[in-house]
């Protein structure tokens, strides 16, 4: 049987890990909502902006851009993966890890050269190790993403498809669907889809006879970049607000199997003790008897 | 009581102003347009500059880095990358921002990945700072 001490020891360290681990929680619940409330004021740009889009593309109809346009020959596929800074939230980074490493995998097979660009520490560390060096790293943005942040990284991908340098454009990041559940999705970032323009341009229900300063295409072109950018600044604060959501999750059930574990510990313990009293009164009963049988 | 806009001023990351105006004055990348009530519909790029906003006697200022407009049934969108209200731009960061662009803009001599985004940079600050200092 254990040794008494030993057990109590045990149970006082699940209680300090208990404590941390409800702390954890606590905060992450608190930061889930701050992730929220930036993704919420987001959205009255992003709106604005497929309307204006919108817009564009009714008039400029299949107009031509860069960005519109595949190229012919697919030899180099770029992946954005978008994990966090710091670990403690369950699959979160595993699971676009994986799905980024798949990409690139499939990629390499079909003989196209694939690289990553890692967004947050863990993706970093996880390509270098892999023997997979990141094109480009960003770290320090997971927590608190800017728009600065988001246009540094479209840029870079912007300039090399426009380039020729890049021919395909992926990125991996988990959406927060609500609270409990993070989603990890892949979206194609470039070539932008002409779907999407047309999309977004039959969603209006009016189409005034717009007047453009300085005219449609120009527009567009200028407006196709901030769109990429705006899609990569909300992939980043969807993934901020889900790795709180992770981690909440993460450490709940890490308190629960603290607190179940504290309950089975304290349970031997007391066992324990009861066998040592119970023999140490059988000891005591037994020197009693001897003593009287001589 | 006369014919009033709505103007709405966003960046990717919040809401900067919303109000009901009458008039509104953008810097488009041809020149400045004011936009009154009843204005034909319009959508334009924007470059970095002043954008004013009439209500009455009071006018606001507001440094924007460039964007979008869109005008349509009295309602201007202005799709800024970057905005601030004047009253409420710091001088001192805007200056040491452009001390930092212009330090670094000569250190490449012109040339390189950097230098398209340091001279937003650099304009956005001189932006900055001008509109602070005339209002």
């Amino acid at each position: 049987m254990a040794n008494l001490r030993d057990i109590q020891k045990r149970i006082t360290s699940t209680q300090s890990t208990r404590q941390i681990t409800r702390t954890m929680e606590m905060v992450a619940t608190a930061k889930i909502r701050r992730a929220q409330d930036r993704i919420e004021s987001a959205r009255p740009y992003a709106l604005a902006m497929m309307e204006v889009l919108g817009n564009v593309a009714h008039f400029t109809g299949g107009a031509s851009h860069p960005l519109l346009e595949e190229h012919e020959t697919r030899t180099k596929v770029v992946v954005i993966a978008v994990s966090s800074d710091r670990g403690l939230c369950g699959a979160f980074n595993s699971n676009i890890l994986r799905l980024s490493e798949q990409i690139v995998r499939e990629e390499r097979e079909r003989g196209a050269d694939a690289g990553v660009i890692a967004v947050g520490k863990k993706a970093i560390a996880y390509f270098r190790y892999r023997g997979i060096e990141p094109l480009a790293s960003y770290r320090d943005i997971a927590d608190k993403p800017s728009i600065l942040d988001a246009r540094s990284i479209a840029s870079r991908v912007i300039d090399g498809y426009v380039a020729g340098e890049i021919d395909a454009v992926k990125i991996v990041f988990n959406r927060f669907k609500n609270v409990a559940d993070q989603v990890p999705e892949i979206h194609d970032l470039l070539p932008i889809r002409p779907e999407v323009v047309r999309a977004a341009a039959d969603e209006l229900k009016v189409n005034p006879e717009y007047v453009f300063e300085p005219s449609a295409s120009s527009v567009l072109r200028l407006l196709l970049p901030t769109y990429v950018e705006t899609l990569v600044y909300r992939s980043l604060l969807e993934s901020a607000a889900s790795e709180q959501g992770a981690r909440r999750k993460a450490m709940k059930s890490a308190t629960d199997n603290a607190g179940e574990m504290i309950t089975t510990l304290t349970r031997t313990y007391n066992r324990a003790r009861q066998g040592a009293i119970t023999n140490e009164i059988a000891e005591i009963v037994g020197g009693a008897a001897a003593l009287e049988k001589s | 009581m006369a014919r009033t806009l709505i103007v709405e001023i966003v960046t990717p990351e919040r809401i900067v102003y919303t109000n009901e105006v009458e008039m509104v004055v953008a810097p488009t990348i041809d020149g400045e347009i004011g936009v009154l009530p009843l204005h034909a519909p319009l959508v334009g790029a924007l470059k970095a500059g002043e954008v004013r906003v009439k209500q009455g006697e009071a006018v606001e200022w507001f440094a924007v880095s460039g964007g979008y407009i869109q005008v349509h049934e009295d309602k201007v969108i202005i799709l800024a990358d970057d905005a601030e209200i004047a009253s409420q731009i710091d001088v001192e960061r805007a200056r040491q921002a452009m001390a930092i662009a212009k330090e670094r803009l000569s250190e490449l001599g012109g040339v390189g990945d950097e230098v398209d985004a340091l001279e937003r940079d650099l304009r956005w600050a001189e932006v900055r700072i001008s509109v602070a200092t005339a209002h």
